[in-house]
């Protein structure tokens, strides 16, 4: 009787043991991803939201199945800003073999860039820094650069440019690599032939007030001011702004300042921010916003219900640019998958490189398609004018492409 | 000194040769040699990943620069808060090469030993310089000029095209005789060497130490009027001590240039300047074991202190700012505390862990 049991218990066992190898050999594969980022310290206001969208989509794939049986799993880890840590960080994602690696700061991704090239794995930052891609085949700007989106507010101020002369323009920008990528380009555009007049270059501190800034740019006659830095800089500079009256109620208003802002320096946290003081501030983006209708709001704003995720992150512009980033690398894995290919770095890099013509991939979080090739691997090329008003961002005609970056390109 | 050279006890020297042996008895060299084995074979036996020997390799060349300014600042009595601008001396020296040469040019990428004594070089003579002013300055009004130092570096850097506006400038992959030493052995390579420099450095600062230069640098400190008095030349011992830091520096920048594969202006700030100092003084001001301890308890602390604040932001995500605050607020703690209850740093520990096994009569 005893023997009998233990024969059962054995035929058990080894049932059981066989089910477990035979479910692990049909389940899927996982791959790896990592991000390094400011979750704390300098840009966290823009890096706390980004890093949560990569979660929460690739949660979203996870939950989903999007990638049948296989799964993606990514180390998101904080950096504080800073490049030795990003460096550790990256160091520590290649022990795990990971395929793909989104980063984030545009000091770090050029200090990365040779360790990128060596490992040949593709890379996609939050730093749209056109230098990013200089001598180098592996990183992947998910949208138009720096350059070009302050190149494009510049064309659009001299595009609509009533009065006489040139349009006086002065630009605020954050004191460090990513601040100073896009004014060179702006220079080349006005010495190709752009009809502004570059006045000042502010590189901003940590002030509290700009009152005396905002006074010497007012005695020099700057009507425009173009900032290319994160969102408190600007919220302190509107502030002092509206503090002065300074501030244009209507674009390019006579006598006052009319303040413009690149990615990064716009979007609803700038209204959080500085309240009132944002009415009339005009952004750019290649991202969609959640206060316009449409199945990428309504989408984005289910993934952050889906999650747990408050409104104010919901409306983010930069939750929104980290599930974009998350999106195009889950898509490429999921076209190196329906070719039949292994989830390689370099079936990846092959799928990014081929996301163009017919293979341009929309993720709905864009104003327009993300495409890249073995020349171009500026993601999503056109851009979309935004305009505050009443505490909301609003559309401001059709997604652009600014001339001037293919003259000075 | 007593017969037996393996158990000597008691103060038996006989000549003021004999009192400044390295080594007081055999044992003590014994057991500094299985140290130094260790140190070579370890790697060899462990499989340690690269984010941990990146760390290692970084705790070395910290323990470089700060026998640099524990030569200043604990031997020499000149408060220093500009040591991260004379590292970056060094790592711009070799910037300089890659900016005109380009950064794969052989100078950079088979020559590197002299690079890095060149860039050692440089930060000597930066460093007199910069120690001109204590000639005519003390205690804090000498902080103020090294402060000066450390902010003019940081806006030449920031703000010059041709050191890249502070962004990277990239160094190339170095030869050595199996060929160039790829991505799998880097961090391996870079250790062995950064240790064999430690090692010498180590060995040339204790020999300093034993030699007139190096006890002017204490007479100066302890009382610059009375070690006038005593033929001694306070300022040039100053400048010289200057100097010194400038050239253990520059072997740090260079290492760092090389081991980074590149030169970024963010790591030569003032708050790296302040982490060096916090090196000395925790690790012990005036003693060459501090210069060991130092770095590697306040590195390793940092580390500690990421890993915590990443656990407290995935976990209390509200809590994500307040964990931003943990490293500035642990790094003040640590040299507060030490300031207040042990001044001589993490040296005295080890000097009371051996005082454990001396043995009757005691030496002093």
């Amino acid at each position: 009787m005893r023997n009998r049991r233990i024969t059962f218990m054995l035929v058990v066992l080894s049932f059981l043991l066989i089910l477990g190898f035979s479910v692990q050999a049909v389940a899927g594969e996982t791959y790896k991803m990592g991000l390094s980022l400011a979750i704390t310290g300098p840009t966290s206001d823009a890096g706390d939201p980004y890093s949560k969208g990569v979660e929460d989509y690739i949660k979203y794939v996870n939950d989903e199945k999007l990638l049948g049986d296989d799964k993606v799993e990514c180390f998101i880890r904080d950096d504080g800003y800073k490049t030795e840590v990003t460096k550790r960080n990256f160091e520590d994602f290649l022990d795990e073999n990971i395929v793909f690696y989104l980063n984030y700061s545009t000091g770090s991704t050029l200090a990365l860039k040779p360790d990128f090239e060596e490992e040949k794995i593709p890379v996609l930052p939050a730093s749209f820094h056109a230098g990013n891609l200089v001598d180098s085949k592996y990183i992947f700007l998910p949208i138009a650069s720096y350059s070009s989106q302050a190149v494009g507010l510049a064309e659009y101020v001299a595009n609509n440019y009533k009065g006489n002369g040139k349009a006086k323009v002065a630009m605020f920008i954050h004191p460090s690599a990513f601040g100073r990528a896009s004014y060179d380009d702006v220079k080349k555009a006005i010495d190709a032939g752009l009809n502004i007049e570059l006045v000042e270059i502010v590189e901003h501190g940590k002030d509290l007030d700009n009152t005396a800034m905002l006074k010497r740019l007012k005695s020099k006659g700057v009507q425009y001011v173009i900032s290319h830095t994160v969102q408190p800089p600007v919220a302190t500079l509107l502030k002092s702004a509206q503090s002065l009256d300074m501030i244009a109620s209507t674009y390019g208003e006579e006598g006052k300042i009319t303040f413009m802002g690149a990615h990064y320096a716009g979007g609803p946290g700038l209204i959080a921010l500085a309240g009132s003081a944002a009415e009339n501030y005009y952004w750019v983006t290649s991202y969609k916003l959640m206060s316009a209708k449409g199945p990428g709001t309504d989408a984005q704003h289910a993934l952050a219900k889906r999650y747990g995720r408050d409104d104010k992150l919901a409306n983010d512009s930069n939750y929104t640019n980290g599930i974009m980033v998350a999106q195009v690398a889950v898509e490429a894995m999921r076209r190196a998958k329906a070719r039949g290919n292994k989830v390689t770095r370099a079936s990846l890099y092959e799928e990014m490189v081929s996301m163009n013509g017919y293979n341009a991939y929309y993720p709905l979080t864009t104003v327009g398609p993300v495409t890249y090739s073995k020349t171009d691997r500026e993601g999503v090329d056109t851009l979309q004018l935004y305009v505050a008003k009443d505490g909301v961002f609003h559309e401001l005609g059709l997604p652009f492409s600014p001339e001037y970056v293919k003259k000075i390109k | 000194m007593s017969e037996n050279r393996w158990l000597a006890t008691g103060n038996f020297f006989t000549s003021y040769r004999a009192e400044q042996r390295i080594f007081l008895t055999n044992f003590d060299r014994l057991l500094f040699t299985c140290f130094l084995v260790l140190l070579f074979v370890w790697p060899l036996v462990f499989e340690v990943s690269n984010k941990y020997m990146l760390v290692i390799d970084s705790i070395l060349i910290a323990i470089v620069a700060v026998y640099g300014l524990n030569l200043l600042t604990g031997f020499a009595g000149l408060i220093s808060i500009g040591h991260a601008a004379f590292v970056g001396v060094g790592a711009y020296t070799l910037a300089t090469f890659a900016r005109i040469l380009g950064g794969d040019h052989v100078l950079l990428t088979h020559f590197w030993p002299l690079m890095i004594m060149l860039a050692g070089g440089v930060g000597a003579v930066i460093g007199a310089i910069v120690g001109l002013p204590s000639l005519r300055l003390k205690h804090l009004y000498l902080v103020i000029a090294t402060l000066s130092f450390q902010m003019i570096f940081q806006w030449i850097i920031n703000f010059s095209k041709f050191f890249n506006q502070g962004q990277t400038i990239a160094v190339g992959r170095v030869f050595w005789f199996t060929g160039k030493v790829g991505r799998s052995e880097h961090y391996f390579f870079w250790y062995y060497v950064i240790l064999v420099i430690v090692i010498i450095l180590g060995f040339g600062v204790r020999n300093l130490l034993r030699t007139k230069h190096g006890r002017c640098l204490v007479a100066v400190r302890d009382n610059d009027r009375a070690a006038d008095a005593m033929g001694m030349h306070p300022g040039f011992t100053k400048v010289y001590a200057f100097a010194l830091a400038g050239f253990f520096a520059g072997v740090a920048g260079a290492l760092h240039a090389y081991l980074w594969r590149g030169v970024g202006f963010e790591s030569f700030l003032l708050h790296h300047s302040i982490t060096y100092l916090a090196m000395a003084i925790v690790g012990g001001l005036g003693t060459l074991v501090g210069s060991f301890l130092g770095p590697a308890a306040i590195l390793m602390l940092e580390l500690q202190v990421e890993n915590l604040a990443e656990f407290v932001g995935h976990y209390f995500t509200a809590l994500g700012d307040v964990a931003t605050a943990f490293r500035p607020l642990s790094f003040g703690l640590v040299i507060v505390l030490f300031l207040m209850f042990e001044p001589r740093g993490i040296a005295n520990w080890w000097r009371i862990v051996r005082s454990y096994f001396k043995l009757w009569p005691f030496r002093y």
